[in-house]
């Protein structure tokens, strides 16, 4: 199956993926209502994209007490809306954090990979999102603890009392 | 000779198990379902009292489907008791059912305080779908409801009751709302928000009695004014439909909530028994205890892994993890695992002014439960639940973490994702397998 492979090194955070994403999800350009969302990293100096790994559970479609989460014909976990009824049970189902409820549709929402053809690894600039045949991995963990550190870092020190300063 | 599947209760544990077997059994089986009604989604009950949904959406068995899963279903009836050394059923018409194996998965039926008039026409609870059909008949733009209980059943319903043009009014006994899903100071804000968007909440008030009064029901309490309804609905508890278990030699929890006993492959004391959703007391995920989980989700997990094992597979169990989500015009409130701990190290972050609330309980490094609470357009404090979810659920190492979540219970995803939690995550599965499509009925090969 293809999923949406993420290379965050190759990240820019210029957001294009969530304004695709958006537009090709609800009509809309909005980044809040993009399934897939950029996260900033080690004080906005990088960046990584982050959405639904099509997992195998599918912990979204096991829990929808009216089965309105079906694979669809790319693979991806899909929500049907019709059959969708708002009950949110899915958005905490998720342990990934990749289930969301659009509040003017009054429906669950998720990454369907645009039914095969992703409209954020079209958009992306700089191939940090790419469709592939692949199997799902964390993308994201090494990139974000090695982003992170620093910040934790500093931040620890700071609670030690030391400083800035000296955390440098 | 096919093995005989005997299923009892057609709710969520009851269709995820029937689903389960016919997915996962290697030779065709017959399978039996006793269900004393037509099986539906309880959860979605809400969202037809709200008129956002027609009856038909509720259902989660169609005769088609039924019979696309070779299923032989006796809906309508009752289990009356089980004879676990004949490996038998006996219904309440008397009919009796043979088994090789069972589950037991009859649910919970909602309790009614035993005060004088509870049982008067206009009193209603919330539970079956005729009950709802009953509320929907009763509750009409500009009805005047009573609800007596502010817990979560209640909640799920309040949005529902509005959306049809009533007022409402919420009773509880307790001194705050939603006393089992979130802690006092998240009710304080749920209290206020609800004033905010014309609910009247009264808490400490101890319901004595209902009566007739002038084609009104008439709500007396043990001090304060009585209060005048339309419609009064009663979400005072539930309690699990175990009591034609009794003489089976099944055993049952003696702890307050019941429940049958459950090994980690939800097989009750007889080996050929299994105990699914409400009725079963299983481990609880985080701390290992045995407690009933009267929550959707165990229900579905639970009838997913007996099925399982009934279709000849040996699929262990790691327990259950309570959550709960429900909106109230607009405000999500959301809570996953041991949100109450006195022993835990706790971290809350409160703006009031915005209705947000966050609160994180640490047991060393490891995230244990959660509270979450905020606008639903207020996408940034809300947007990240289903990773306090994974967090709980995966146990993993936050200790790097825990003095930045202190400071910031807000700021969840940098920590998820530096934790690599999706690694955690991505091997996990309730059944060791991908799950499949639930559009099984018509895809099933018999």
């Amino acid at each position: 199956m293809k999923i949406l492979n993420l290379h965050p090194e190759k990240c820019t955070g210029c957001l294009r993926c969530e304004l695709a994403c958006s537009y090709m999800q609800t009509g809309a350009y909005q980044p809040s209502k993009s399934v897939i969302r950029v996260s900033p990293l080690e004080g906005y100096t990088s960046y990584a994209p982050y959405t639904c790994t099509q997992c195998m559970e599918g912990w979204c479609m096991t829990a929808c007490p009216v089965g309105a989460i079906q694979i669809n014909a790319a693979g991806a976990k899909d929500v049907v809306d019709d059959k969708c009824v708002g009950c949110k049970l899915c958005t905490i189902a998720c342990p990934y954090g990749t289930m969301f409820y659009d509040v003017d549709t009054t429906k669950a929402f998720k990454c369907n990979l645009c039914g095969g053809a992703p409209a954020c690894a079209d958009a992306c600039p700089t191939q940090a999102i790419t469709f592939d045949e692949a199997a799902a991995v964390d993308w994201i963990g090494p990139f974000a603890a090695e982003r992170t550190a620093h910040v934790l870092e500093t931040e620890a020190a700071m609670v030690a009392g030391r400083g800035l300063a000296e955390a440098r | 000779m096919p093995a005989r599947h005997l299923i009892v209760g057609g709710g969520t544990a009851g269709l995820n198990c029937i689903r389960t077997i016919r997915e996962e059994e290697s030779s065709p089986s017959e399978i039996t379902l006793v269900a004393a009604e037509r099986p539906y989604s309880r959860m979605v009950l809400p969202y037809y009292l709200g008129q956002s949904i027609a009856e038909s959406h509720v259902y989660t068995a169609t005769p088609a489907s039924l019979q696309a899963w070779n299923v032989k279903a006796m809906l309508g009836r009752r289990a009356a008791s089980l004879d676990t050394a004949t490996h038998a059923l006996t219904l309440d018409d008397g009919a009796t059912v043979e088994f090789d194996d069972c589950l037991i998965a009859t649910g919970s039926r909602p309790v009614k305080p035993p005060l004088p008039g509870v049982d008067l026409p206009g009193v209603h609870c919330f539970w079956t779908l005729d009950e709802a059909r009953a509320v929907i008949a009763g509750v009409t733009p500009g009805s005047q409801v009573v609800m007596v209980g502010a817990g979560f059943i209640a909640f799920t319903i309040l949005n529902a009751i509005l959306a049809r043009g009533a007022t409402l009014t919420i009773v509880e006994v307790a001194p705050r709302i939603l006393p089992r899903m979130v802690d006092a100071t998240c009710a304080e804000i749920v209290e206020r928000w609800l004033g905010r968007h014309g609910v009247t909440v009264r808490t400490g008030a101890v319901l004595t009695s209902v009566e007739e009064f002038d084609g009104k029901r008439k709500l007396s309490f043990k001090e304060g004014d009585p209060l005048f309804a339309d419609v009064v609905i009663m979400a005072t508890g539930i309690r699990t439909n175990l009591e034609w278990l009794e003489g089976s030699g099944i055993s049952v929890s003696a702890e307050p909530g019941g429940g049958i006993l459950v090994d980690d492959h939800l097989r009750s004391s007889a080996r050929v028994v299994y105990a699914a959703g409400d009725v079963a007391r299983g481990p609880n995920r985080i701390t290992g205890t045995l407690e009933v989980h009267a929550i959707e989700p165990t229900a579905q997990e639970h009838g997913r892994v007996v099925g399982s094992n009934m279709a000849g597979r040996d699929v262990a169990y790691p327990g259950s993890l309570v959550m709960n989500i429900v909106e109230v015009r607009h405000l999500d409130i959301a809570s996953f695992g041991q949100w109450e701990d006195a022993s835990a190290d706790v971290y809350t972050a409160v703006r009031r002014e915005r209705s947000q609330y966050r609160k994180l309980l640490f047991h060393d490094g490891r995230l244990t439960g959660a509270v979450i609470c905020g606008p639903a357009h207020d996408i940034w404090t809300t947007n990240d639940v289903g990773m306090l979810k994974g967090l709980v659920y995966s146990g993993v190492d936050l200790s790097a973490w825990k003095s930045h979540l202190a400071r910031n219970p807000f700021d969840v995803k940098p920590a998820f994702l530096a934790t690599r939690t999706t690694e955690r995550l991505l091997p996990l599965t309730v059944l060791g397998r991908p799950a499949r499509s639930p559009e099984l009925p018509q895809s099933v090969a018999l």
